[in-house]
């Protein structure tokens, strides 16, 4: 197992090098002159010059690419362009907040995917199945955007049971985790129910069930945990994306996460903030599909890693 | 009711008022003010800022020489007098005495010389220094006086002096060969507020400075929060979760000021919002000629684009910098009239215009909305429009800041905000010495004389004449064109009814100093 760990890490490596190279000529392709754009309108070209030259962007392609390999060998991933602070404090004041907001709205969402899909698949068919059905196409299809503003209106300002924006409070986690939950939960559900439903056609069920067991264990320990692969798959895709992808509801409440970070650097031509920051979605994904992977073994005795 | 009941009742009402106001006097105090603004401030360093709202906060920290007041006027601050040489090659500022940092260190001609050489040393990074660098020297003459000595006659000087590039933070936190030296992210100055707290991308947090020499605010913490989504900033106003918000959605304008528990503040700007013309394009010989560029002027329907558009957030430009500049004059008017504009084009032979124009998308309010209904105005007099095209904003620069052989549209939107409320500042769109790459003229515009005028204003000392000398520059320019001189953008500013006496200075500010509970 411990070989396994190894061999996967070492696996990453290249991978993420190719993801370095791929965001560092990605960056530069964007039109735009990152200098000036810092610089300001009303600067003056001497004062453009300098910023070009303190972000290195005077020096020719193939030496910023080699600096840039050389700091992140010394794990350096540099100054942002736009604040003059690290690249890891910009990323690190924000991170613990997108974390938590992707934990609680990933919370939500399994607890009420799993139920919801067990639900659907033991009632198939019926109108409880076609509600929970309709419901995740409904959270799988609603703009976030629209989704999140009229949530604010409603228990922001109608009803003042939450705060509208930020992340000051205990309960200001409340809105943007449902809003950003919804859109896994639809999937989880969907998920869940068809695994189910495949697993609760097979002929072990039906000997559990013939042999009298009762309906929760039916459920939970036969079929649940063989059925739990593929959905774990998807919560485990679902965690990163929500890591980076929850640039909307971070937007619509003002929440302070890496998400907002990301697409303001891009506006602001911010390359080494923008080159860290993929770099650390790159890694995530791949510790991420570690985990999973390491998860099946877990649950499921018949895989074997060496 | 009987009357005996209702004179009861008058008498009891009549005499609370009387006991209510009457006690203390003063404006009531409070704890905290939370304002709600768009962006994330980039760097708390007055030096190395550029963006007029993240200025805005500091300044309530840092002070100045002189400052802008809520008409636009410069006043005294931390100085109390001033006076140039005949040459106008030196300044001397008299400065308040017995005034100390907030860490103690006191303010002086040291800590002005301090500050003023640190903005102007070489590897130092200051975006807005601008003119500042014809300074060759700061002279701390006593501890109450200062001398700035001036390779060539800097006169918007004092304006310039106000911005917070210019203010003066304890000298020991900005020690040459320390990091701080060239970024300080936590300013100390002499100002009604210290910071107290910043966490990136959340909030900034000041708390007043019961040391102030000067009046002292009425709350005791402004939070500053960052809500980037417009729609968000108006639902915190509406839930009373933010006292003040900044650049509300400009469509529910006309619902909030019907609103009684809020309260709309279309505070005047200096932002001229205008379509720039290619200038010197050959392969568009009829955009050279000025009368087609004023023909094109009188068929945009600024009126009808402001009221449907703009929500009133906006006033049609009558000269071509806003009113609230030094140096302005009115000029005149392009009054909407699409039969003169057609007229205008027959006349000069250009009844077959085809032009490509472009817009930012969110730069400026409604920026693409109003493009897009000027396109048709333009469409309606016969012009062939490819566009409006529009692009992210660092992308649009990089297409519109070139030198005219790399020019690749005709007209292109952009607004145009001096910071010290000078028309000097404003001016030099028109000055053939600032096209791009030197400058931001993306007009091309080239008129020797216009040049001759403003070379004279710019280092000119007496401020008559430089006001003379910029009318008759601007009168040249409305008639020339280079502009489709669209309007001068409001700053909308909403707050909760529970808040009184929030102003507005005309340069894209906030006021909240001596904000109180209503």
């Amino acid at each position: 197992m411990i070989t396994y760990v190894a061999r996967r890490v070492l696996a990453g490596v290249p991978t993420l090098w190719g993801v370095a190279t791929v965001v560092f000529f990605m960056a530069r392709l964007l039109p735009g002159d990152p200098a000036r754009v810092i610089a300001g309108v009303l600067a003056s070209p001497e004062d453009v010059e300098r910023i070009r030259k303190q972000m290195g962007l005077d020096q020719p392609l193939w030496v910023q690419y080699l600096d840039f390999m050389g700091s992140l060998l010394h794990l350096d991933l540099g100054t942002s362009a736009h604040t003059n602070a690290p690249v890891v404090e910009e990323i690190g004041s924000r991170l613990p907040y997108t974390i938590e907001l992707a934990l609680v709205a990933l919370a939500i969402a399994i607890t009420a995917g799993i139920l919801a899909g067990i639900v659907a698949a033991i009632r198939r068919n019926t109108w409880l199945d076609l509600v929970i059905s309709g419901l995740s196409v409904f959270g799988v299809s609603m703009p976030v955007y629209w989704l999140g503003l009229m949530m604010i209106i409603l228990f922001a300002i109608d009803l003042h049971l939450f705060p509208a924006a930020g992340a000051d409070e205990p309960a200001s986690i409340v809105m943007p985790a449902l809003t950003l939950a919804l859109f896994s939960v639809g999937l989880i559900a969907r998920m869940t129910r068809s695994s189910m439903l495949e697993v609760l056609g097979q002929d072990y069920v039906r000997t559990a069930r013939a042999k009298g067991a009762p309906f929760r264990v039916v459920v939970f320990r036969h079929a649940l945990r063989n059925a739990l692969l593929p959905i774990m798959t998807v919560i485990g895709l679902q965690f990163g994306a929500l890591l980076g992808g929850a640039v909307v509801t971070e937007t619509v409440f003002a929440w302070p996460g890496v998400g907002r970070l990301l697409v303001d650097s891009i506006f602001f031509r911010d390359y080494p903030v923008v080159q860290g920051l993929v770099l650390m979605f790159g890694t995530t994904f791949v510790v991420i599909n570690l985990l999973v992977d390491l998860t099946y073994a877990y649950v499921d005795p018949r895989i074997h890693y060496s | 009711m009987s009357t005996k009941l209702l004179v009861m009742v008058t008498a009891v009402v009549l005499l609370s008022a009387c006991g209510g106001g009457g006690t203390t006097g003063g404006p009531k105090q409070g704890d905290k003010l939370t304002v709600a603004i768009g962006i994330d401030p980039d760097t708390l360093d007055t030096m190395r800022q550029t963006t007029t709202t993240v200025q805005n906060i500091v300044q309530m920290v840092v002070e100045t020489l002189v400052r802008v007041d809520t008409d636009g006027k410069v006043q005294p601050l931390l100085a109390t007098s001033w006076q140039t040489s005949s040459d106008g090659l030196s300044w001397t500022f008299t400065l308040r005495s017995g005034i100390k940092f907030t860490d103690g260190e006191p303010f002086n001609a040291a800590a002005v010389k301090a500050n003023l050489d640190r903005v102007l040393a070489p590897g130092n990074t200051c975006p807005l220094c601008g003119p500042f660098r014809s300074v060759s020297s700061i002279d701390a003459v006593d501890d109450t006086h200062v001398k700035l000595n001036m390779k060539k006659p800097v006169a918007p000087l004092l304006g310039l002096l106000t911005e917070v590039t210019f203010g003066f933070l304890a000298p020991n936190t900005i020690a040459q060969g320390t990091d701080t030296f060239k970024d300080q992210e936590k300013p100390i100055g002499t100002g009604p507020y210290v910071l107290t707290e910043r966490v990136k991308g959340d909030h900034v947090t000041l708390s007043r400075n019961d040391q102030y020499w000067g009046s002292k605010p009425n709350y005791k913490t402004q939070v500053f929060k960052i809500v980037p989504e417009a729609a968000t900033r108006e639902a915190l106003v509406r839930a009373g979760q933010a006292d003040v918000i900044l650049l509300p959605p400009v469509s529910d304008i006309p619902a909030m000021q019907k609103d009684s528990t809020l309260k709309v503040i279309l505070a005047p700007g200096d932002r001229t919002i205008f379509l720039g013309f290619n200038t010197q394009d050959p392969s568009q010989p009829l955009l050279q000629k000025p009368e087609v560029r004023q023909a094109l002027n009188y068929a945009v329907n600024k009126d009808q684009i402001i009221k449907s558009i703009l929500f009133g957030a906006a006033t049609p430009m009558d000269a071509p910098m806003a009113p609230t500049l030094f140096g302005y004059c009115k000029v005149g008017s392009y009054a909407y009239d699409p039969n003169k504009a057609k007229q205008m084009l027959t006349a000069a032979g250009a009844s077959n215009l085809s032009i490509k124009f472009v817009s930012p998308t969110g730069r400026y309010i409604q920026d693409f909305q109003a493009a897009q209904a000027i396109a048709n105005d333009l469409s309606a007099v016969g012009v062939k429009v490819d566009g409006p095209r529009t692009m992210d904003w660092p992308t649009y620069l990089g297409t519109i800041n070139v030198p005219p052989a790399r020019a690749s549209v005709d007209l292109h939107l952009l607004g145009w905000a001096p910071g010290y409320l000078d028309a000097s500042q404003a001016m030099v769109q028109f000055q053939s010495s600032s096209w791009p790459p030197a400058g931001l003229a993306t007009s091309y515009y080239k008129n020797p004389e216009v040049d001759s005028i403003l070379a004279k204003a710019n280092s000119e000392s007496d401020q008559a004449a430089r006001q003379a000398d910029y009318c008759s520059a601007s009168k040249l320019v409305w008639s020339d064109a280079p502009w489709i001189f669209l309007w001068v953008q409001r700053f909308p500013i909403v707050t909760t009814a529970k808040v009184a006496n929030v102003q507005s200075i005309p340069n894209e500010s906030f006021y909240t100093m001596y904000a109180s509970p209503a």
